[in-house]
């Protein structure tokens, strides 16, 4: 106020002196022209009311560059800052002869509000985001969960609290794997894919399908799809997200459907029973007596009853399977022998396609520890799948050997059809059938996953190479039964009692 | 094919009301030399059973007036007077938890699947049963 009185003051003084001059000289003027010129009284006025103009002019010119200097530099200061202009140079404060102070107090008034403004909108437009942004995820239909570089839950929207039937609060600051104990139809978990993420991914994202969650006793068995992302080095720690998409309803009317098909298949064993026992009787009278064609038929029926027997037992044990319900008893056994027996029991199926099942066994292999019958589905279910997948092949290597290890390790050889890459991963998953050989080979889409389920619960590991076009090894492996003769001392029957399961607990704290 | 016959007559009850798999079996079985007795019902079995001592008897779980297990408890109680010398073994295609398998091959001297046997089969076990 004090820059704004003086600048009042100067502006007077200056309008003053500047009128006071300018009649100064106006009077001058008329003594002049009175004195030295003749002039009669028109001229003269004439003469004082030009001269009088010109000052005029002069005086108003130059005075109101003068007195306009401190509001030139305010425009300029503020079409500088003005967010809608450009190109405007800010004002040179120290060229100011006029209202410095004034100007100078002006723009650092200008500046200091418009720094204000700036970071209201700030607060403003970053208040607005972050209520946007939990609108959203709360808005969000799905069970959404966020996760810091500890995978602590550090936010998890309402749809995630109702689904899992926990509060908000309750959610957060948890370790995700003490409360979702979830479990996945393979080793590809969300525990595996998160630790191969932080250590060679910046960002990654995966999905699952049938996921199956274990909230607690007495709340129903959820089962859902999972997508998740992961980013490293978050600033706000918000390094996974975690998405589930309800499937329960569906998957389990699905599950149902297989316990369904269970009860159905039952019934088939009947007549199984039936046709096995005609088909003995009709090879025991009718072999020698019949053409070789003939023969062949009868040969073929016999194998076709026995693929229906084992697509029986595979429908059967799969549902015992889901349910933690089918148990093995290991034993002691020997691996020659348990292997010959399932070679022998496949030869006709591969016969009558033409094919020979060739076997190696290595010398001197240890004494396994094998539930018999579950290890020869596993043996039947590997040779059925080369013998179906053969394709113009008309051989199957079969080989057991020791490895470095000191398992028991049998292989599985075909030369035929071979799996497409895209399909690897899906193998062992309950249902699937390779699709682009889906109409030339048959079969339930079960054997391989139950075979996974027992060679697992013997303590084993099954694996698969392939090229397509160029065939496939199965393999796996048991282990010897000195590796488990410790446990089998403690029971009396010297068994050891396993229980085969499909699903892999995505977490060591769940396990087994 | 493997020999299926033996030196002394063995004898055989069959407890099985589907006829058509009584019939293959007790076929196969006289084929190898044993003496074949089929009797679909379970009173009736149960009876003849402990009044005559049959080397083997194969029980079905599931048969009319009485069920397997509960011949099978019968037939294996420490306090039957005479007691049996035969052999039962369950050979059925119900398909049971396994606690109930397992209790039930505690008393049983043995337990086949039909549906996994064929006639021969049979017959090459019942010959391994001293």
């Amino acid at each position: 106020m004090d820059y704004l009185a003086k600048l009042i003051n100067q502006t007077k003084l200056k309008l003053f002196f500047s009128i006071f001059s300018c009649a100064l000289l106006i009077i001058l003027a008329w003594y002049i022209i009175n004195y030295y010129v003749k002039l009669n009284k028109l001229e003269l006025l004439g003469s004082l009311i030009v001269w009088a103009f010109i000052l005029s002019l002069i005086f108003a010119i130059r005075l109101s560059n003068y007195l306009m200097q401190p509001l030139k530099n305010i425009w300029l200061a503020i079409m500088h800052l003005a967010p809608k202009t450009t190109g405007i140079v800010p004002p040179d404060t120290d060229s100011i002869k006029f209202g410095k102070e004034v100007v100078v107090n002006l723009i650092d008034q200008l500046y200091e509000m418009l720094s204000v403004t700036n970071s209201l909108k700030g607060e403003e437009a970053e208040k607005v985001n972050s209520l946007t942004q939990n609108f959203i995820a709360q808005s969000l239909p799905l069970p959404l969960f966020v996760l810091d570089d500890s995978e602590t839950i550090k936010f998890a929207n309402q749809a995630a609290a109702s689904y899992i039937g926990s509060s908000e609060k309750e959610m957060i600051g948890k370790n995700v794997y003490m409360l979702l104990d979830m479990s996945f139809p393979s080793e590809d978990t969300f525990d595996n894919w998160l630790k191969k993420s932080k250590d060679s991914s910046a960002t990654s994202t995966q999905t699952w399908e049938r996921v199956r969650l274990e909230v607690r006793e007495n709340h129903p068995l959820l089962m859902f799809d999972l997508a998740a992302y992961y980013n490293q080095g978050n600033p706000d720690k918000i390094e996974t997200l975690l998405v589930m998409f309800d499937h329960t309803k569906l998957y389990s009317q699905e599950d149902q459907a297989v316990s369904f098909m269970a009860l159905s298949v039952h019934e088939l064993r009947s007549p199984l029973t039936l046709l096995r026992g005609y088909i003995e009787v009709l090879e025991d009278e009718l072999g020698e007596k019949v053409d070789d064609e003939l023969k062949g038929f009868i040969e073929k029926m016999h194998a076709q009853a026995d693929l229906l027997t084992a697509y029986v037992n595979n429908i059967l044990n799969v549902t015992r399977v889901d349910d933690d319900q089918l148990e093995l008893k290991l034993a002691e056994s020997d691996w020659a022998t348990v292997l010959f027996a399932s070679i022998e029991s496949m030869r006709l199926r591969a016969k009558v396609r033409g094919i020979t099942l060739n076997c190696k066994v290595a010398e001197n292999l240890p004494k396994v520890g094998v539930d018999r019958l579950s290890i020869q589905e596993v043996i039947n279910n590997l040779i059925d799948n080369a013998i179906k997948y053969s394709g113009k092949s008309k051989e199957i290597n079969i080989d057991s050997h020791l490895t470095e290890n000191g398992l028991i390790e049998t292989t599985v050889e075909d030369h035929g059809l071979g799996i497409a890459s895209s399909v690897m991963s899906n193998l062992f998953t309950k249902f699937y059938r390779d699709h682009n050989n889906r109409s030339q080979v048959g079969g339930t889409g079960l054997g391989l996953y139950l075979s996974k389920a027992i060679v697992k619960a013997h303590g084993g590991n099954l694996w698969v190479k392939s090229h397509e076009g160029q065939g496939s090894v199965f393999g796996f492996s048991v282990l010897p039964y000195s590796a488990l003769s410790e446990e089998a001392k403690k029971n009396e029957d010297k068994e050891i009692t396993r229980s085969a399961h499909g699903w892999i607990k995505n977490h060591s704290l769940y396990r087994r | 094919m493997s020999d299926n016959t033996v030196k002394d007559t063995r004898t055989v009850l069959c407890v099985e009301d589907e006829h058509l798999i009584s019939e293959l079996y007790s076929r196969a079985l006289n084929k190898a030399g044993y003496e074949v007795t089929v009797i679909p019902d379970g009173v009736e079995a149960l009876a003849k059973a402990k009044t005559k001592n049959y080397d083997i008897i194969l029980l079905d779980l599931m048969i009319p007036n009485l069920t397997g297990i509960e011949i099978l408890r019968t037939l294996k109680d420490p306090k039957l007077d005479p007691p049996i010398k035969s052999k039962v073994v369950i050979i059925t295609n119900l398909e049971q938890s396994d606690e109930v398998k397992a209790d039930i091959e505690k008393q049983a001297d043995g337990y086949l699947i039909k549906a996994e046997l064929t006639p021969h089969e049979l017959v090459e076990f019942v010959n391994s049963i001293k």
